[in-house]
């Protein structure tokens, strides 16, 4: 089709003419709004392939699929993500031909020129989910990663070369190498480098270019590249070629002790975030607990009431916007304030309710919230139903993010993030506010602090809410990576006991400290013993360090005469 | 009804009671159990398994019942606690005398029941996908075998060209058993030791006891395996075959999606998860991932079509208590139930009796049930014959059938027979 705005009105008026339905009933029932647009001829060619392909109308696969690489039209990418998750519609109204639709936020696209069908109602009746086989989508999937290899960005540019790498298909191999030579980042240069090599060790054309390979792979310390190096070692190691065999072992004596730091570094990273995770969990109880000594078992229901709240906020958004709208995407953050105050909320009436007359009775508290964690959790499933229900990840902690040598994902990454400023918020109340000046004379001696004209039993309350207020927060932010069900806390309340009393009653920043430290031991046990024994191995050596300090990390000395 | 025309009628009852051959059995009713979870951990998967019973008693019933006798459904609930299923498949058998019963879904409640129907010489019909090595002669297993599930499944990845496996499950009796069996069946068909991922554990004399890697129930930190998974799926052949049993499995997908690894870098096939568990699970990030099973919803044949439409309309009506009646969807797991009661209302009609050892008797002699997944036979073994399918999960928790394995033969006893 020849360019140009003028030349595509015609256009237009076919795909709106083949839109409309013959019969006048259906014509009342469509509006179409054509939204102007721009695109180039080379998107429009590779629309119209992309189009052939969904209706399966292609003679040969494979030379459709070589042609559409040649566009490198970085739209084949986004809609092939669209078609996998099943927002690829065929739409074919009586007496017209079948097009394909392309739904982005709640709006079809005519895929072949991208016209936007703000339909109030695209019959759904004349709606056909399209579907890629299974075949197709990995072929397609090695489209978009050729097309990835000249990505703006720079991760997406360096995964895609290590996968085509890795393919070691002989086809991607020009492809790599041409983008080697226009790279101008080291650290895409070396990706580059080392799918390419990877690619030789099966389709290098002289044992010499091979032997460079395996050298090379050693040289860069290629993880990607170890199996098939090592493979490489074995297959050589009787009778075969001596040289390639000196050359795979020493490559591989490179790649495992590079691999030794990799592994290490990230046990590291996940232990810091499996670590957030617990203190986010224990924080609120290092109050409750900790500070004022109520044995509080509803704590893992306080956790649960966030990943409610959570979900309640999402249904409200999704109901209010739609879940394709941007709005909705909100969600996550507006229900981390209103889970915080939801839980205080609750925590405020329990604690007037009955907790206030539990002071002096710390066995007693934790029968009366044993109890209370049972009715707690009953009420989720009259309310909620026995079933988890499902909390949707908002799209900007969808990804992961490269830290040095490991990749974390964002949802972990911003748990890290998030514990590190509960722990900021805990400290400025407690240290810099009147509030908790009040809070720590109550808690270290309820009786002095009420002579002194300290209103003891409005700090209880506020402190006791606060602590709720944690760990609803904490309910809210798990949503991200775990379910949201009636007994979620359940899965919870021994951990956050166990990083409470290892880290020293009543002192915030040893439960700090015995978080992440259990977190980081409880990593790097995971790839030796394996999760079941690695965690048996944590809680034993707690109990050992309890033997050996009682008190915890930093035990609170104390003048008082009660302890 | 005047005190002496109770009396009368109590004991006219008793009197067919005293008359017939069988307890249990009177002139117009016959009693068979439901033993399902309906409250505690359980209770999610297990409810909808009593429903479809109750549904598909309704519909004999509505049809003339059963030598023309209506079903008379006791159901009990077990719970969740796996001494408490004895206990109540004692009072099934011993009080109520029933002539058959429906239930139990984990292993180790079949298992904690099993001496029951053993001793009372009663017959169970187990219909939950197991791990096989066990076969009593008074449980009959309308539940799919490891061969007609997991092997079935790996059958279809070598097709695909799949060459490395990733072995995860959670830490008790059928992920361990189901694991060690595909791991000798995996061996057989030449992949290498080194492409089964997970881990291997050995006894001092050098034999494998434990095959991949294992996580407790209800686990949620699934970084450091994913992490392993993704070091092993970066050369593209890889797949995973998840026998991750309940919650975990959220967590697990939702780490899966965050680490950007997809199912067209590395199909995961989870063994527990059917279109009945899609309802709280994320299907946003199962999309592409694989299922086998004996049945799935969204087979396209007129018999599945009846049921599925019979089962909603009985939804809309029953005033059974306790019945969810929205959303609800059928899955591999119901079926079998279905299947199960047919099959024994068949054995009962070509036996002429009630009496359990004539039923097993023409069980064993092989009958068959054109049911919602196709043509169900039974076997001499206990177990069944039936089609196999693999499907791919779908964004509306369906499934898209890929594949289909007609006529595969129960064989409960895998272990050690791929060489």
């Amino acid at each position: 089709m020849p360019g140009g705005v003028s030349a595509r009105h015609p256009f237009q008026f076919n795909a709106l003419r083949r839109l409309l339905p013959m019969k006048k009933t259906l014509l009342v029932c469509l509006h179409l709004l054509l939204v102007p647009f721009v695109y180039s001829d080379s998107d429009s060619s590779s629309r119209k392939m992309l189009e052939a392909l969904a209706l399966d109308r292609v003679d040969s696969v494979d030379d459709h699929l070589n042609a559409l690489v040649e566009t490198g039209d970085p739209f084949i990418k986004e809609f092939v993500d669209a078609w996998r998750v099943g927002e690829v519609y065929e739409y074919e109204l009586e007496n017209t031909e079948k097009v394909i639709l392309h739904r982005v936020s709640e709006q079809f696209q005519l895929l072949t020129t991208g016209e936007v069908l703000e339909v109030p109602e695209v019959r759904e009746e004349f709606l056909k989910k399209s579907r890629a086989s299974r075949s197709l989508r990995k072929d397609l999937a090695r489209i978009t990663d050729t097309i990835d290899l000249a990505s703006p960005n720079l991760h997406t540019r360096i995964d895609a070369a290590l996968k085509l790498g890795q393919s070691q298909n002989i086809v991607y191999l020009p492809s790599l190498r041409s983008r080697l030579d226009r790279e101008t980042n080291e650290k895409a240069k070396r990706a580059f480098e080392e799918g390419i090599m990877i690619s030789l060790l099966k389709n290098a054309e002289t044992p010499g270019e091979r032997l460079g390979a395996v050298v090379r792979l050693g040289e860069l310390a290629s993880l990607k590249g170890r199996d098939l190096v090592i493979k490489i070692r074995d297959e050589n190691e009787e009778g075969g070629d001596p040289e390639l065999f000196a050359a795979a072992h020493e490559s591989v004596l490179q790649i495992l002790k590079r691999q030794s730091i990799v592994e290490n570094v990230g046990s590291f990273f996940r232990g810091l975030s499996t670590g957030s995770v617990l203190l986010i969990v224990a924080f609120g109880l290092a109050i409750t607990f900790g500070l004022m000594g109520i044995i509080n078992m509803a704590h893992g229901e306080f956790i649960a009431i966030g990943g409610y709240t959570c979900y309640v906020v999402q249904n409200v958004f999704e109901n209010a916007f739609g879940v394709q709208s941007g709005a909705f995407q909100w969600f996550f953050w507006v229900s981390l304030p209103i889970s915080f105050l939801v839980a205080a909320l609750i925590g405020l009436i329990f604690e007037k309710g009955f907790i206030r007359f539990l002071y002096r009775r710390p066995l007693e508290s934790l029968l009366a919230t044993w109890g209370l964690s049972m009715v707690m959790r009953q009420t989720f499933r009259l309310i909620f139903g026995a079933a988890n229900v499902s909390v949707e990840t908002p799209n900007v902690l969808n990804g992961t993010s490269k830290l040095g040598l490991v990749s974390m994902s964002d949802t972990r990454l911003f748990i890290v993030i998030f514990a590190g400023f509960v722990i900021l918020i805990t400290w400025l109340l407690l240290s810099k506010t009147n509030l908790g000046l009040y809070i720590r004379a109550v808690m270290q001696n309820r009786n002095m602090a009420s002579s002194l004209g300290i209103p003891v039993a409005r700090v209880n309350s506020m402190t006791f809410a606060f602590g709720c207020g944690l760990a609803s927060l904490a309910g809210a932010t798990l949503s991200l990576v775990s379910n949201v069900g009636p007994s979620m806390g359940q899965t919870y309340i021994v951990d956050s006991f166990m990083v409470v009393v290892a880290g020293g009653l009543g002192n915030l920043i040893g439960a700090g400290i015995s978080a992440l430290g259990i977190g980081v031991i409880d990593q790097f046990l995971q790839p030796l013993l394996g999760p079941v024994m690695g965690k048996i191995v944590v809680l034993f050596a707690i109990i050992l360090f309890l033997q050996w300090k009682p008190g915890g990390l930093f035990p609170t000395k104390s003048r008082s005469l009660d302890d | 009804m005047s005190p002496f025309k109770k009396l009368a009628a109590s004991l006219a009852l008793l009197a067919s009671v005293a008359n017939v051959t069988y307890a249990g059995e009177t002139d117009g009713t016959v009693k068979v159990g439901v033993l399902h979870s309906l409250s505690g951990t359980m209770a999610i998967s297990e409810t909808s398994l009593r429903d479809i019973l109750l549904f598909t008693f309704d519909e004999i019933n509505a049809n003339g019942g059963v030598l023309g006798k209506k079903i008379e459904p006791v159901v009990v609930d077990g719970a969740s606690d796996w001494p408490l299923f004895a206990e109540k498949a004692a009072q099934l058998l011993a009080k109520d005398k029933v002539a058959a019963t429906f239930g139990c879904w984990t292993s180790v409640s079949r298992k904690s029941v099993l001496p029951v129907y053993e001793k009372y010489n009663g017959l169970l019909f187990y219909p939950v996908q197991y791990e096989g090595e066990e076969l009593s002669p008074n449980i009959f297993y309308t539940a799919e075998a490891v061969g007609q599930q997991a092997i079935p499944a790996v059958d279809f990845l070598l097709k695909e060209g799949i060459q490395k496996f990733y072995l995860i499950g959670t830490d008790y009796v059928y992920p361990q058993t189901t694991n060690l069996v595909l791991l000798e069946y995996l061996l057989s068909k030449g992949i290498p030791l080194e492409n089964i991922g997970g881990g291997l554990r050995k006894d001092a004399k050098g034999e494998v006891i434990s095959a991949g890697k294992y996580t407790p129930f209800s686990h949620s930190d699934y970084q450091q395996i994913v992490s392993e998974i993704k070091d092993f799926a970066a050369s593209g052949d890889a797949a995973v075959l998840n026998t991750v049993n309940g919650d975990s499995n959220v967590s697990f997908f939702k780490e899966i999606a965050a680490s950007g690894l997809t199912a067209d870098d590395c199909p995961i096939v989870s063994y527990s998860l059917s279109e009945d568990e899609f309802r709280a699970l994320p299907t946003k990030d199962l999309v592409g991932h694989l299922g086998s099973w004996t049945y799935f919803m969204s087979l396209d044949t007129p018999a599945n079509k009846k049921f599925i439409k019979n089962w909603k309309k009985w939804l809309k009506k029953t005033d059974a208590s306790g019945v969810q009646k929205n959303d609800r969807v059928t899955c591999s797991p119901m079926v079998l139930s279905y299947n199960g009661v047919y099959l024994w209302k068949k054995a009962v009609e070509k036996a002429g009796t009630f009496e359990v050892d004539a039923v097993i008797k023409a069980l064993e002699s092989g009958i068959s049930f054109d049911g919602p997944g196709g043509t169900v036979t039974t076997q001499e073994n206990h177990h069944l014959t039936k089609n196999v399918y693999i499907g791919e999960i779908l964004e509306d928790g369906q499934f898209e059938i890929l594949e289909s394995f007609d006529d595969v033969y129960g064989e409960p006893f895998l272990k050690g027979t791929f060489k």
